[in-house]
């Protein structure tokens, strides 16, 4: 999985591009969420768009993402979960807890 | 034990080893997974074989290249006799003797040594020579029985033979590590004593030479005056040797006779304080050939050694795995009213999937089916965690809600890496009344008797994720024949090899037509389905099922 940066306003995009499944690709959201809040960016959105397949684990990143974003004061939110995604966020329940959008201008407006 | 044939190898720099003959085919060629391995440069990668087969030794030809020679003439498939000089493409740099089993055999006897070790050498001792010797015995003897000789151990032979070889004052060596870097490994004295590394001056731009250059490095105080010999001086040593260990990779579609991949694998670094006289060439030699032979030893052993510890990490797995059976004991519960069930099929040696079946005291039953994320033996040991938890909670008379509201708050307080588990819990009473909490799990289908299907879905957290998260318990009531069926994702998600998922709608339907049968034939069905779903192709995460019939 590939993860990169840009900015949009006070908003930091992360774009990720491949499988968000158990192993390196959690890994690596993970620490660079970690990081971004550790440097004071704490407006966070996840980019989904190009992410076919998530995992349990996959899910795990977000979700430890998403608390340690929040207990710094931060936000977290998902920018176009693919189907699958939404399925699995669905089941866990997990749609309750993260703000997902489908629009990037409305996604950044809204932080 | 029963003597068996051996082979007496000469190699092209005179250093002899026996090798016992202890398979019923015995392979000889330029690879790396030959049992006798030949760098000689008439041999193929896989040149013969030695197959024992009624009662006497045949030497096959395996499709060389160049050719197999007994006593010089070429053979295809011949019986070995006593004393048979077996040679490889007409080349003689190696020499292999058959010895018959009967036959009595002197371990290295000294007039058969090899033609470069031959020549008069005043400085090599008869000692260095056996040590050299003992080393290339050492080798075979640890392949041969699987002695457990470590890594480090070989590397401290390694360095006393060479000290002794060289007649040097200390020897270590230095190997390169998985970043490429080279690192410290073992150090000695002459007195076969280890040195401390900080005790251990050494010269790196000799070393950086050898690396760079992969050749044997000789200074000594005298030379020119060089920035290296500088070095050296500044060091108090008057004499400092660097040797390559290098390891040949022999590759799969590599012409027979060209060399084979080097690789560097480190370095063997000798000094000296003391005025030596001058090392001759054939000193030199043999601390190279020793190099030679110590890096294959060393390869060997390591190679073993990690197959060793994959096995003992393996037994541990095992072990974790016939704990975690252990703590899943009850796979059934009968009663007057229900049948109830239960398996789990890990992908790995353990699984992150569980559940458990318990008669609560007021004879109710509680039934749980869960799945940490992640796998393997974190995943595992979260599981056996929450297991206690809910085995208690229960036990203790608390709700399916309760249950889930406690395993929430003990995994969110004390879980730092990002795991959670989703959980489906019930409790069921012998008049049909379920009560259950979803947490984030695959809905359970509830099968009506008449066909008519429902999903026991709502949506609440995961557990272990939030600690905000709050549970309610849902309220269902089963009928005489009704049906529910809770599995883990690995059922649906499983994959054929077409790419194709079980999916949920298979599953339903599965279950929808099973209804009329027991608990037992319904869990069996569908795991039987599963399994020819993905026929034969290997399981890709933790599958586990519960069935609940209702009498």
């Amino acid at each position: 999985m590939d993860l990169n940066l840009r900015a949009n306003g006070k908003v930091t995009i992360l774009d990720l591009q491949g499988n968000l499944t158990i192993g390196a690709a959690e890994e690596t959201l993970r620490q660079r969420v970690e990081e971004l809040v550790t440097d004071n960016q704490k407006y966070l959105l996840i980019n989904l768009e190009n992410v076919p397949m998530i995992d349990s684990s996959g899910i795990g990143s977000l979700v430890k993402s998403f608390t340690h974003a929040k207990n710094k004061g931060g936000k977290l939110k998902l920018l176009k979960p693919s189907r699958l995604a939404q399925q699995l966020l669905s089941i866990t329940g997990l749609l309750s807890v993260f703000e997902t959008f489908d629009d990037e201008a409305t996604a950044v407006a809204s932080f | 034990m029963e003597k068996t044939a051996r082979l007496k190898v000469t190699d092209a720099f005179g250093v002899q080893k026996i090798l016992p003959l202890l398979k019923p085919v015995f392979t000889i060629g330029r690879k790396v997974d030959n049992d006798l391995q030949v760098m000689s440069n008439g041999a193929s990668r896989h040149h013969g074989s030695i197959i024992y087969e009624n009662g006497v030794y045949l030497l096959v030809d395996t499709g060389s290249k160049r050719g197999t020679f007994i006593n010089g003439e070429r053979v295809e498939r011949t019986e070995l006799h006593h004393l048979d000089r077996i040679s490889l493409g007409g080349v003689d740099d190696y020499q292999i003797q058959f010895i018959a089993s009967d036959a009595p055999v002197e371990l290295f006897s000294s007039a058969a040594t090899g033609p470069q070790v031959a020549s008069a050498e005043p400085r090599l001792s008869a000692t260095a020579k056996e040590q050299l010797k003992n080393l290339a015995r050492y080798v075979e003897v640890n392949q041969a029985f699987k002695f457990s000789l470590t890594p480090n151990d070989v590397l401290r032979l390694i360095v006393d033979a060479a000290v002794e070889l060289a007649a040097a004052e200390r020897g270590l060596i230095l190997l390169i590590n998985q970043e490429g870097k080279l690192t410290f490994k073992v150090a000695r004295d002459n007195k076969r004593n280890n040195v401390p590394r900080k005790d251990f001056a050494l010269s790196t731009s000799i070393v950086k030479q050898v690396v760079r250059k992969q050749q044997t490095a000789v200074l000594k105080v005298g030379d020119e005056p060089s920035d290296t010999a500088h070095s050296v001086m500044f060091l108090g040593l008057r004499t400092a040797i660097c040797v390559p260990l290098i390891r040949f990779q022999m590759q799969d579609k590599m012409d027979a006779t060209s060399d084979g991949r080097r690789e560097l694998i480190g370095v063997l670094y000798l000094d000296s304080r003391a005025v030596t006289g001058k090392l001759s060439q054939t000193s030199l030699k043999l601390l190279e050939s020793l190099a030679f032979e110590a890096s294959k030893a060393f390869e060997n052993v390591r190679l073993m050694h990690e197959s060793q510890e994959k096995q003992k990490l393996e037994r541990e797995f095992q072990t974790a795995r016939e704990v975690q059976v252990a703590l899943m004991p009850v796979n059934s519960v009968k009663s007057e009213r229900f049948d109830l069930v239960a398996h789990s099929i890990p992908c790995r040696y353990v699984a992150g999937d569980f559940y458990d079946l318990m008669r609560l005291p007021d004879g109710r039953v509680a039934l749980t089916l869960a799945d940490v994320s992640g796998k393997g033996i974190s995943a595992a040991l979260l599981a056996a965690v929450a297991q206690g938890v809910i085995e208690a909670q229960f036990s203790a008379g608390h709700s399916p809600a309760e249950v889930a509201g406690t395993l929430n708050r003990v995994i969110v307080n004390r879980s730092d890496a990002n795991r959670f588990l989703t959980m489906f819990c019930a409790v069921v009473d012998s008049d049909g009344g379920l009560a259950w909490v979803n947490a984030g799990h695959n809905p359970s289908i509830l099968a009506r008797r008449d066909g008519q299907t429902e999903e026991l879905a709502t949506k609440s957290l995961v557990v272990g994720a939030f600690d905000f998260a709050e549970y309610h318990v849902s309220h269902t009531r089963l009928g005489p024949g009704d049906v529910v069926f809770s599995f883990s994702d690995g059922v649906t998600e499983a994959v054929n090899s077409s790419g194709e998922l079980f999916g949920d709608e298979r599953l339903l339907e599965l279950v929808r037509t099973s209804v009329s049968l027991t608990a037992e034939k319904i869990k069996d069905r569908v795991l039987k389905e599963l399994l020819a779903f993905t026929s034969g192709l290997p399981q890709g995460d933790d599958v586990t099922v519960v069935a609940l019939k209702m009498k």
